[in-house]
Parts: structure tokens; sequence; C-alpha cells
């Protein structure tokens, strides 16, 4: 079986769009809010015992 | 890439016996050959603290003006050896070490040997040329070698001629680059180099504890930016505006934003995602990590030489791969201390802005793992509603990249045994030396062979350009600047210790 190629893998997402889900916004917001909320603590953190 | 990119685990029920008899065994993988051959050098090296001089014969290569006198033993215990004799002894350890791995990952012996022999002898020649003085030489020691100018570069610019000629060999000499291909191995090479290191970086934990405590700390803290912040905007870009697949989303966003192509193998994996995704984003990752360490080490000695940790960690945040992070912290070291010298008199001690790089990156790598178990997760049970299928804790372990626990243990070695013995200490440090020597060499070859498998031609026949769109706006959009924002917030005002005397 040949390998495809990445310019026809291209192709075919443009025509087969994949919406994001729900659950993949859940992902990416709660992701990020976790990531800000504990890089604010983090940087306090190392303040103090610095 | 073939041989940059490690296979995907397979999912696939074992092997029947009779059909497992037939196929061939599975080497060993290059995490463990790298932790094996990295903990061999480094034991051989600790023979002086038994009075035993192992490694002193290893060649070393010093700034130089006139080329007869460049090379030595490392050891005085040797300064009768040939320097030439010292370069081939240097070559043959190598070879045979290094053979011996090959044959434990199954790689064609003969192939590899002759391969090694070229990629040795290109990646020395490269590392020579970087020594000479007009390329390398630091203002403090114009006088002392009778020049009146100098390029400033130190001899780590070696690196940068070694990824020019391997990048020349990739794009220029197919036939050179196939030739070379069993041992164009920059994974293998960066990875023993790091088990390495870690004896090296202990020695100076030993000598400055609480800054080690301190720099381990804020490196931890920098996995938080990779995971949490990276992650979900690059995944987000790619998928909202560049219309990629999820299966093309997720190893992207791994690869640009984690630790490149490890990452982004993990959770192809973990996703499922078939194997020319992984090997596609990876390519592009190696790509992208030479263009940042060409330029991002000068960019940090230009602005950041009154900030040397930032500088570090900056390189262990952005630049994509354990080589090439690990490498350029390696170049930035060399770069800003003697910027630092040369503008404010300052002498820094040599060896910690890397230190900050390598820790950053190390834990970074710890968790790959534990992400691609979370991804695996969630695409399982939320996004792909696979049912009876079970995400096990072990993936975590099969994920975990092995080289760590050769740098951990080196690290920690030289820590206790020079915390147990001070007596010990100098002698310890004279091991280490000894051991960097390799560390150098497995470096530079690291470099060529990036250079080599860095295919830039090939890729945009590929039909790369929409997936290296993503990375070039996540990564000079945001990647390298949040990654400089984060490193200043944990290490500005840290300074490495300055050279006494």
């Amino acid at each position: 079986m040949t390998e495809p190629r990445l310019s026809e893998e291209i192709r075919k997402m443009e025509s087969e769009y994949e919406p994001l889900l729900p659950v993949e916004r859940k992902l990416i917001w709660y992701t990020f809010g976790v990531g800000v909320v504990l890089l604010v603590l983090l940087v306090m953190v190392s303040r103090a015992f610095a | 890439m073939a041989t940059l990119v490690e296979a995907p685990v397979k999912h696939a029920p074992p092997s029947p016996p009779e059909t497992a008899a037939q196929a061939p065994p599975p080497g060993m993988s290059e995490d463990w050959l790298a932790v094996c051959i990295g903990l061999f050098v480094f034991v051989l090296s600790l023979g002086l603290l038994f009075g035993k001089d192992i490694l002193g014969w290893a060649v070393t290569t010093s700034v130089w003006t006139v080329p007869a006198k460049a090379l030595a033993p490392a050891s005085k215990n040797y300064s009768g050896l040939s320097p030439f004799v010292s370069l081939l002894g240097t070559f043959v350890f190598l070879l045979v070490i290094l053979s011996i791995g090959a044959k434990a990952l199954r790689a064609d012996l003969k192939r590899f040997a002759a391969g090694f022999t070229v990629v040795f002898a290109l990646s020395y020649l490269c590392w020579f040329i970087g020594s000479w003085a007009y390329v390398a030489a630091t203002p403090d020691k114009r006088q002392a070698l009778k020049i009146g100018w100098s390029l400033n570069l130190t001899n780590e610019s070696g690196f940068i001629i070694a990824l020019l000629a391997g990048l020349v060999v990739g794009n220029f000499l197919p036939g050179v680059s196939r030739f070379l291909k069993e041992a164009t191995r920059p994974e293998l090479y960066i990875k023993t180099a790091i088990v390495i290191l870690g004896g090296f970086l202990g020695i100076a934990a030993l000598e400055q504890r609480a800054l080690a405590t301190s720099v381990m700390f804020r490196g931890a803290c920098a996995i938080v930016e990779a995971y949490l912040i990276y992650w979900p905007i690059v995944y987000f870009v790619s998928r909202r505006y560049f219309g990629f697949s999820r299966e093309w989303a997720a190893p992207l966003a791994s690869g640009i934003s984690i630790c490149g192509v490890s990452a982004a193998i993990a959770t192809g994996s973990a996703i499922k995602a078939r194997p020319i995704v992984p090997i596609m984003v990876s390519s592009l990752v190696v790509i992208f990590a030479v263009v940042e360490l060409i330029f991002l080490p000068f960019l940090a000695q230009h602005f950041l030489y009154g900030q040397p940790m930032v500088a570090g960690a900056w390189m262990g945040l952005a630049v994509k791969t354990d080589g090439a992070a690990v490498a350029s912290g390696a170049i930035t070291d060399s770069l800003i201390r003697a910027k630092a010298l040369a503008v404010t008199g300052i002498a820094y001690q040599s060896g910690w802005i890397m230190g900050v790089s390598t820790t950053v990156k190390v834990f970074i790598d710890i968790f790959i793992g534990v992400w691609a178990f979370i991804l695996a997760w969630v695409w399982s049970a939320k996004i792909e509603h696979r049912q009876g299928e079970k995400v096990r804790a072990v993936q975590i372990w099969q994920r975990f990249p092995k080289f760590i626990l050769g740098y951990v243990a080196t690290f920690f070695i030289v820590l206790a045994l020079g915390a147990a013995l001070p007596a010990l200490v100098p002698k310890i440090k004279a091991s280490m030396a000894q051991a960097n020597v390799f560390r150098a060499l497995f470096f530079v070859m690291t470099f060529f062979a990036i250079g080599i498998l860095s295919n830039f031609r090939k890729l945009w026949q590929e039909g790369i350009a929409k997936l290296a769109a993503v990375y070039v706006l996540c990564l000079f959009g945001y990647i390298i600047w949040i990654g400089l924002f984060i490193s200043w917030l944990f290490f500005h005002g840290v300074l490495p210790p300055v050279v006494k005397g």
C-alpha cells in the first residue's frame, strides 16, 4: 500500500472539514485556563522562595 | 526521516508464537542504548577516582592559530601521545561502542560503520574549523593567541558549521546522504550526550546547591507553559483557522508546543493517527528546529547577555527537539559568556546556561507520557467513543523517554559522591572533564546529523506549505515570545556563578 501524500491529505481535509466539537472546545479552554492559573501560582511560589 | 523518527507504538495484538519466531526480534530502543553508552563513558571516566586514567587519551581541540597545535590528549598523563594517535584512538573507541550499539539496534553493521566513519570525520573537521582562533577566540584570549580580531563565536561555532555541512549533504548530495543514513542518528547522539551531561551538571550543582535547586524548581514550572498554554492554542489555531482534522491537529500541536519529534509520535500513537501524520509533523519539527538553532542563540546573545539564565530557559522552551534545544543551549552558553565578558567584564562559569536549557527540556520530556495518556483517554472516551477500550496507565511508562533515567543517574551519582566525600571533588571534576570530551563529540555529530535529515526540498515537494504555515504562525507568532516572557518571569535576576580569580 502506498503512503498518502501530504498534498492529497490537505485537499481531503479542505473538502471534509471536521467542525470543533464541544468536547474539543472544553479541552482547549480548560487546559489553557488551568495553565494560566498554575502559571500565576508558580510565579508567586518561586518569588516567595527565591 | 526514518532514522530520526522512532516507530510509533503499535496497538495491534501480539503475534502468535510461530509468527514471532519467523520475524527478527525487535532491537533495543535508542533511548536505552543512549543510557548504556552514556553510562559506560561516565563509569570509565570515574576511573580517575581509583587512580586509573582510562579516558585520558581522548582527543581535545583547543582554539588554534597553528593547526598542528590544536589537538592534544585530554590528560597530562598521556602528554607523550601523538595528537593524531589520540584522535584515531577516540574515533576507534566511538566506532567500537557505537557499532556494538548498532548491532543492538539491529542496524546494518557494515553500513553503520562506513557511515559513522564519514559522520565522525566530517563532524570533527567542522569542530576543528570552528576552533580556528579567528572564528572562536573571545576578546580576553586574543592577546595570548597574538591575533588582532576574531568573530568571538567560541569553539562551539563548530556546531553551526557542522549543521551547515549537514544541510549541504542532506539537500544537495542525496547519494552521500543515503550512504550515511544508517549512522545519521541525531536522537541517539544527543541522548547519549545528555546522559554524560548529567554528571557535568552534577558538578555544577555540587558547587552551587542553592542555585541548582532554584534552577530545577523553575525548570519544573516551565512544563506548565509547554503543555497547558502552548498546546491548546496551537490545537485551536490549526483546527479553527487552518481547517486541519483532529488526526493532524493534535500531533501538530504536540510537535510545535512540547518537544518536537517524540511528542508528535507519542500523541499520534495516543490518538491512533496513521503513521504518516507524526512522521510528516516530525519532519517539519526538525526543519524549524534548525532554523531556530541558527537564529535564536544569536538573538539571545544580542539582547539577553545581561540575563543569561533567562536565555538558557528560553532555548529550552522555544527550540523543539532535544538535540536542537540542548545544542542551542550550548551555543547560547558560549555566546553569552563571551559577550558578557567583552561588554561588562564579567566572566560567568560555563555550563550554567546550557544546564538551564537542559533542565527545562528534561522536565518537559518527563511528562510526554502523561500527556499522551491524557490525550488517549480524551480521544477514546470523549471524542471517538471507542466502546470497550481501556487506556492503561502502563502507557505512561511506555512513552517515558528512558534516556532521562541515565541523565538523572549521572547527575545524582556525582552529587552524592561529592557530598559524601568532599575530598574527592577535584578528582570528580577531572573525571567529568574527560567525559565531557565525548559529550562535545556527540554534540557535534548531532548537529551534522540534524543537518543531513533536514531535507527542505523533499518536504516542499510533499506539499508541506500549509503545515509549515501553522508552524510559522504559532512558533514565530507567539511560542517563542511567550517562552521568552515566561523564562523572564521565572529566571530574571538569577545569574550564573562568576569565575573566581
